[in-house]
């Protein structure tokens, strides 16, 4: 499949949208979806890989960790990474797994080192319980109502 | 003990645990360590410890039967029992709190409480966690968060899991659809003997799938919603089985005869007899043997405590007159 976009690279994100109760079904690239504007896409998105060595080209197996010396091709064989830096060496790969396994490429609260019950303002929470909403239902292939969720978001993240 | 005590919702609910992967940056991660600095690794944990409150026991210091023990107390993973290499234990003086060091993670710090008990153990964790890090750098990231050996763990590093007692709900045939309904919302049930979720002791830890991109908040919130449901139908099931009284009273008396007198009890047994006297208890058929006395057998019927209790090893043929002879005792 083709990127609908450029028609030159291959496609590998799926977005819906709802137009007058519609279904449509847009193919994109990664680089085209953050060109045309989706800076939270991957919230946005259903990733269409079904497993990890899709994402994995020929020159995987000489893809190495700087820090450690892991091999990404060893991730692929037993899931674990060799140390912290692997998280920044195989980074590009990483975001994909990342989206594969969790539908999203960054934690939620970046700092870390304030605790929920400090840190939770209503209107984060509100958004949180929005994302959540709308990985369900782009998990039970409910689009429309993802649509109507995805703008409530846009809204609150303006 | 922690997992003996009666406490909220202790009829179906027996314990509460949240642990947290934590990395210590600058070391690779346990399946790409070398040894030396796995032992390395060890000493400086040990070294900012609070030692009025915490110990650490190296693995290779553990007996064998000790080490398995502590798996049937549902305090460390099979995969870490025999890992006398370079693992470690670190905890308090009733095992509240307890850290495996060198697991898949450099640390895998759980907090345990009786019945449902989410804050009380979160509190716990965090302010065990968040003192070691005033000590300790821990391996982060401002997208990733903490940063784990496998990116499923990667984000909060939190693993919410409650472990309940559903005879009823199985007995109705009712399991399958609960177990459905709560991987739809990314919480995972399994049963706690084998992987087969029929679970021999129809005993089931509710736990979150993943934590990545969730406050830790709403997984705590998330958990507690799903156990609360799955609470609310067990006592409902077992409503249901009261209705036909003569029945349920007649399968949990002729159990409870069975525990009473018998001469031979294997480990497989004690674990479906104890989860139907479990039921017996809870539902107030059987009056004079109380929750935590079941709670207790449950978890000392098993073979490694019985021996550890006994102070010795058996045959397997001795193990189960012992085990008979255990159960006998402590509910006559
Ligand atoms: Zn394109
Ligand atoms: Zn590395």
């Amino acid at each position: 499949m083709k990127c609908q976009s450029c028609g030159k690279k291959e496609a590998n994100v799926r977005y819906y949208e709802s137009i007058n109760g519609k279904k449509k079904e847009i193919l994109l690239c990664s680089e085209c979806a953050k060109n045309l504007g989706f800076t939270d896409f991957s919230s946005m998105f259903s990733p269409i890989f079904v497993n990890i060595p899709e994402y994995i080209d020929n020159k995987s197996e000489y893809l190495k960790c700087i820090k450690c010396g892991y091999l990404f091709d060893e991730y692929t064989k037993t899931g674990l990474f060799g140390c912290p830096e692997c998280y920044t060496s195989f980074r590009d790969r990483l975001d994909k797994i990342l989206i594969k396994l969790h539908g999203k490429n960054k934690h939620v609260n970046a700092s870390l080192k304030s605790k929920p019950s400090t840190k939770s303002t209503s209107n984060i929470s509100e958004l949180d319980k929005l994302k959540e909403e709308l990985q369900n239902y782009i998990k039970n292939e409910e689009y429309e109502k993802a649509a109507v969720i995805r703008d409530k978001i846009r809204k609150l993240e303006k | 003990m922690w997992w003996k005590q009666v406490s909220n919702d202790s009829d179906v609910v027996v314990s509460t645990r949240i642990r947290y992967a934590r990395n210590l940056s600058g070391y690779n991660f346990p399946n790409h360590i070398t040894k030396s600095d796995s032992l390395k690794l060890i000493d400086s944990i040990n070294m900012v410890l609070d030692k009025k409150e915490y110990k650490l026991f190296k693995m290779a210091d553990i007996d064998e039967i000790t080490r398995h023990s502590l798996i049937e107390q549902h305090i460390i993973s099979k995969e870490f029992a025999d890992n006398v290499e370079t693992g470690a234990i670190v905890s308090n003086n009733d095992n509240t709190l307890v850290a495996m060091v060198n697991e898949e993670d450099h640390l895998r710090i759980q907090a345990f409480e009786s019945g449902l008990n989410i804050e009380n153990c979160y509190n716990k964790l965090s302010s065990f966690t968040n003192k070691l890090e005033e000590k300790l750098s821990f391996a982060s990231n401002d997208d990733y968060g903490y940063l784990t050996a496998c990116p499923t763990n990667v984000g909060s590093g939190m693993r919410v899991s409650v472990m309940v007692h559903l005879p009823a709900l199985a007995r109705l045939g009712y399991l399958t659809k609960i177990l459905e309904e709560a991987s739809s919302m990314g919480v995972a049930v399994r049963g706690l003997y084998g992987e087969n979720t029929t679970g021999d002791g129809n005993m089931f830890q509710i736990s979150n799938q993943k934590n990545f991109g969730e406050s830790e908040e709403s997984t705590m919130i998330k958990i507690k919603d799903v156990v609360y449901s799955i609470v609310i139908q067990e006592r409902k099931a077992r409503n249901i089985l009261l209705e036909n009284s003569i029945q349920i009273e007649d399968e949990i008396y002729r159990t409870y005869g069975v525990l009473k007198n018998a001469r031979l009890v294997s480990n497989e047994e004690s674990i479906k007899l104890l989860s139907k006297l479990r039921l017996g208890v809870a539902m107030g058929i059987i009056k004079n043997v109380s929750l935590d006395k079941v709670q207790g057998l449950i978890i000392n019927s098993n073979t490694n405590m019985l021996k550890t209790i006994l102070k010795q090893d058996m045959s397997e043929y001795e193990e189960n007159i012992k085990r008979a002879e255990y159960i006998r005792r402590e509910i006559d």
